[in-house]
């Protein structure tokens, strides 16, 4: 038999040999036997087996593992385990990996098993086999396995064994303290077997749930909760963590959807598609079902760069500064589903929130104290839609002085934003005094800010506190004067002073480089063009302005060296005006309609703007001459005619004034006060009233007095009141009606203003908006 | 199948004598060729949801006449229901034992039987059949004698021809229960599968009785065989026998099951089929 034997071999050998030299020339990869691995199943019985070899990992305690033969399940030793006490410098865990340099063929293997006891009955967090210290691609975990002070088996399944015919990862372990404390657990014979008693294998991604996603072109998910389970000899389940590269994922809708072997799904357009998964010729339960929205819309080009001085700026958010640190821009409170990516336009890093209905922003473990601050900052773009009653809001939270939610000092306020603040598809910049926030008493431990409203999709950039009057002169600080005509002798375009026509679209996309944002300057809405080479402005429908006479527009720019406005009717017809830049200061220009011929006044569909620099444009309206004389009193207010032993006058060319008086004390007031005289008659002018004080130059005693006189001239306001104060103060309204045709002379019985005290009044307030005249302020009798 | 207390033990040492048996080739039990000629046989060909042919089979419901989950503390409510036991479409028979509250107990199960349909006196009795898995879960293929209402239990005589727990999926047993042997002192032995499961797929199960013996058989291997020389009491198995295929759900024999006892668990039946021997 021998002979015969070695006979047969050396034939085959020769032929072998003789075939090889034949083929050698054109030799097929195909032809070629695969490399063949070692089946060996032992990885530890009384040592480390053939090319076994040990490392513990990062962080753990790495003398954890021992080889001990005094404590064995069989034969002469086993592994053993010292898990160290929480707190041990040495490593807070005991962790490791058995791994050979060469691969092993496992495919005619079923599982992994050992034996394991411990000193104490624990649940070890991990064990399990596939961990090479490099992709792992096939690592297989089975997590908290209960052990006690019995040796037992355990049988970690293999997922499917035709996938390891060259493994390097024979087995790994990580526990830490139970309950802090340290103990000590012992491993024994470790090997791969074919057991042939393991059933009814199942497998599952998503832990076996149908997920639904909502995504977006470009976006990447990747498919966890990836498993096999196996029915053990024991007739029970056990469930094991198998890595994604077991499983073959295939999409229903590749064109939507791809997915990669290691479960990485890439979307790639709009649509829908289902990711399923087999583990061998296992269906996988659970799915991932991803919605796709398509392509992102979102800003172009980036917000515009902030341009506060750096020193007087805390940043949340912005490239142009240094940020304080913030915990997180997505607390995920209960309720909330906002989701936020960190995104990158044009280099410049922004925050984008998809489904927001409101989303946390917190800076609890590093407060931020904005009392030196004066405003508060953030940009933002939406692609929805912002008509009204569409709200973005803003609130902050102030921790108080304990620093921490809670405890009776916290203080917060909640400002709501709305068109035409808001708009669809700009950079919209909200800014803020910080003492709008009304509620919001303590400013030194802010730590958090709450976005919310009816804005689903909101990209935030810019987010700062700063200190006002420390805006780098590259805009206007001043808003453009408030318009004073009268709102019936105008078609407004763009003002914070007028109803402006409805639908405008600032940005229309003509193919211009200019980025066009809407910036508030002094709390005052202003349009912006940087970088203009050209803008168009689409009117919301077509304006029949014939039967006005100006077009009005206030600008500025410190930059610019060409400006000019079209007005365009349909052909188009369109004619520009060349505007005077750069400006010094706001510079209001009022253009003669006419001068735009041949364009049909009768049919205006758009405006457009060329040159270049950055332009601010504000209050751009058509008017008419005002039917009262426009917007100056063209006559005196009528001279009155008291008996001046029955007056006490207070500013009146007509009589004798009380001395002494200040017409404009500082009570923080944005109005501004001037004297004019009106065909030769003194009048006091209010310009841009918010509110303002009169400060009386001495007590006056009123009460032999019936009636409070003065004349007043108004084309623009809409509200007028009248104050009278004594010390307290006591203070009473009297509504004024507004505006006025003409010269209005009221006399206001005292008795109105009580319980002010008429013997001693020390000051008048007005309140309202608009520009006001005013003149022969008396008491009479 | 009824009063089993004892039965772990004794079944231990069976289960160590088996091996032995497998390995020493015993003589005694030496396959006898005989001819069998089929009486009797339900193949469970029909549509899905349908119930087992009437007029083979009939139903056991309830907890059991004692109230006492038919005399072993068993856990299940047997009912007619399809959802319990039915054809499943594919030729086979299904018996599926479920978790959910039923007549008071929180399983529910089925056991069908021939008793009044059909009996026979020796021949070949066999069923082609999966069986389901888990701790607690207890199905069996066995036959009473059918004078049981007459002399009751155990004097009729008991042959289990398969039973086996869903904890132990390897192993089976074949058991005679008598006069003197029954329960915990019943004559058992198991047989096992050292690199499979009978819940992997299916296996046949079978005795074959003649005068003085009985011999009981998975797929094609005798594995025990009892004679009259064997039992420690009167040897019964002289007069028909009726079948029964159920699931139990826990007892005194298999142990209660477990949270961890997957359910529902099925025992699918491909046929049952009696002969007897050719003259």
């Amino acid at each position: 038999m021998k002979n015969r034997s070695l006979k047969f071999i050396t034939f085959t050998l020769l032929v072998f040999v003789t075939l090889f030299t034949v083929v050698s020339c054109k030799r097929d990869l195909d032809d070629l036997e695969p490399a063949t691995f070692p089946t060996t199943a032992e990885v530890f019985i009384d040592g480390f087996s053939a090319g076994l070899n040990y490392g513990a990992f990062g962080g753990s305690k790495v003398t954890a593992f021992d080889v001990d033969s005094e404590e064995k399940y069989k034969g002469t030793a086993s592994m053993k385990f010292a898990v160290p006490d929480a707190g041990d410098p040495q490593g807070a865990y005991a962790g490791g990996a058995y791994f050979t340099s060469v691969g092993r063929d496992l495919s005619g293997y079923d599982a992994l098993t050992f034996w394991a006891k411990a000193s104490k009955a624990a649940t070890i967090d991990v064990v399990g086999f596939g961990n090479d210290f490099g992709e792992s691609r096939f690592q297989t975990v089975l997590r908290d396995v209960k052990v006690n002070t019995n040796w037992q088996k355990f049988i970690i399944p293999i997922p499917d064994a035709s996938k390891l015919t060259q493994e390097r990862g024979m087995f790994f372990y990580s526990e830490g303290p139970e309950s802090g404390l340290g103990y000590t657990f012992w491993i024994d014979e470790v090997t791969f077997e074919n057991l042939g008693t393991l059933a009814h294998p199942r497998a599952a991604i998503l832990d076996g749930q149908d997920q639904e996603f909502l995504v977006e072109t470009g976006q990447t998910l990747n498919i966890g909760g990836t498993k096999a389970i196996f029915n053990l000899p024991t007739g029970v389940d056990q469930s094991v963590d198998a890595a994604p590269s077991y499983f073959t994922f295939s999409s229903s809708n590749p064109s939507v959807a791809s997915v990669s072997s290691t479960g990485a799904v890439s979307i790639v357009d709009a649509g829908s598609a289902v990711i399923t998964a087999k583990l061998g010729d296992q269906d996988a339960a659970g799915s991932m079902t991803v919605g796709s929205t398509g392509q992102a819309v979102g800003p172009q080009a980036p917000a515009p760069t902030p341009t506060v001085d750096a020193d007087s700026v805390i940043s949340m958010f912005c490239n142009a500064y240094n940020n304080v640190p913030i915990d997180t821009w997505n607390t995920g409170w209960q309720f909330s589903t906002a989701e936020l990516l960190d995104i990158q336009i044009a280099g410049d890093d922004v925050k984008r929130y998809r489904m927001l209905n409101f989303v946390g922003i917190e800076f609890a473990s590093q407060t931020i104290n904005a009392s030196a601050m004066t405003h508060f900052h953030l940009d933002i773009w939406t692609p929805d839609a912002t008509a009204l009653p569409a709200a973005f809001k803003v609130l902050l939270v102030d921790f108080g002085a304990n620093g921490v939610f809670d405890g009776g000092d916290d203080s917060s306020h909640e400002l709501s934003f709305s068109s035409p603040l808001l708009q669809t598809g700009q950079w919209v910049g909200i800014d803020v005094p910080l003492s709008n926030f009304t509620g919001l008493v303590n400013k030194g431990h802010l730590a958090q800010l709450v976005l919310s409203g009816d804005l689903p999709n909101v990209y935030v950039d810019n987010v700062y506190f700063y200190k006002s009057g420390s805006v780098v002169t590259t805009g206007p600080t001043v808003a453009a004067p408030v318009p004073t005509r009268n709102p019936a002798d105008v078609i407004s375009i763009f003002s914070d002073a007028y109803t402006n026509a409805a639908g405008t679209d600032f940005n229309p996309n003509w193919g211009q480089a200019t980025v066009v944002s809407q910036v508030p300057v002094a709390g005052n809405n202003t349009l912006l063009y940087s970088g203009l080479n050209y803008q168009g402005t689409q009117l919301g429908s077509n304006l029949d302005v014939s039967s006005m006479t100006h077009l009005h527009l206030d600008v500025w720019t410190n930059n610019s060296s060409a400006l000019s406005v079209f007005l365009i009717s349909p052909g188009p017809i369109e004619t520009p005006s060349v505007l005077t830049v750069p400006t010094s200061g706001w510079a209001s220009v009022d253009i003669p309609l006419s001068s735009f011929s041949p364009v049909d006044l009768a049919n205006i569909i758009q405006f457009k703007f060329d040159g270049n620099g950055d332009i601010y444009l504000d209050n751009i309206y058509f008017y008419k001459p005002g039917s009262g004389g426009g917007t100056t009193p063209t006559t005196a207010a009528p001279t009155p005619t008291f008996n001046a032993a029955n007056v006490i006058s207070i500013f009146s060319d007509a009589y004798t004034n009380v001395a002494g008086s200040d017409l404009n004390p500082n009570w923080g007031q944005a109005t501004i006060v001037t004297q004019e005289p009106i065909a030769g008659n003194n009048t006091l002018v209010y310009t841009g009233l918010n509110y303002q004080g009169l400060q009386l130059g001495s007590n006056q005693n009123v009460s032999g007095m019936t009636n409070l006189h003065l004349d007043f001239w108004t084309a623009n306001a809409t509200a007028l009141k009248v104050f009278l104060i004594s010390p307290g103060p006591i203070e009473t309204p009297y509504t004024l009606t507004v505006p006025t045709s003409g010269w209005s002379s009221v006399d206001i019985p005292l008795t109105a203003f009580a319980p002010v005290d008429l013997t001693n009044v020390i000051q008048f307030k007005f309140e309202g908006d608009g520009k006001i005249y005013l003149d022969n302020i008396l008491f009479h009798n | 199948m009824k009063l089993k207390n004892l039965l772990l033990t004794a079944s231990t040492i069976s289960f160590a004598l088996f091996f032995l048996f497998v390995s020493c080739q015993n003589d005694d039990n030496a396959i006898v060729q005989r001819t069998w000629q089929l009486v009797w046989e339900d193949d469970f060909n029909g549509n899905p949801g349908q119930s087992p042919d009437a007029s083979k089979w009939i139903y056991d419901i309830g907890v059991g006449p004692g109230n006492d989950g038919w005399g072993n503390s068993e856990l299940q409510y047997y009912t007619d229901q399809p959802g319990n036991v039915s054809l499943d479409g594919s030729g086979n028979l299904a018996i599926t034992a479920r978790s959910e509250s039923f007549g008071g107990r929180g399983f529910t199960s089925a056991r069908i039987k021939t008793q009044g349909q059909f009996d026979q006196a020796y021949g070949r009795f066999e069923a082609r059949m999966k069986m389901p898995w888990g701790p607690g879960i207890w199905p069996a293929f066995w036959m009473l004698g059918s004078n049981i209402n007459e002399v009751s239990w155990p004097q009729c005589g008991e042959i289990d021809i398969m039973e086996y727990r869903g904890q132990q999926p390897n192993l089976i047993y074949g058991t005679l229960h008598g006069p003197g042997y029954s329960g915990g002192a019943s004559i058992t032995k198991g047989y096992g599968f050292e690199n499979d499961r009978f819940d992997k797929d299916f296996h046949l199960f079978a005795v074959e009785w003649g005068v003085d013996y009985i011999d009981f058989f998975v797929d094609e291997t005798l594995y025990q065989r009892l004679t009259p020389d064997d039992v420690p009491g009167e040897w019964v198995y002289d007069q028909p026998f009726f079948m029964i295929l159920n699931i139990a759900v826990g007892g005194n024999y298999v142990g209660f099951p477990t949270p961890q006892t997957p359910f529902p668990q099925t025992m699918l039946v491909d046929y049952v089929k009696v002969y007897k021997e050719a003259n």
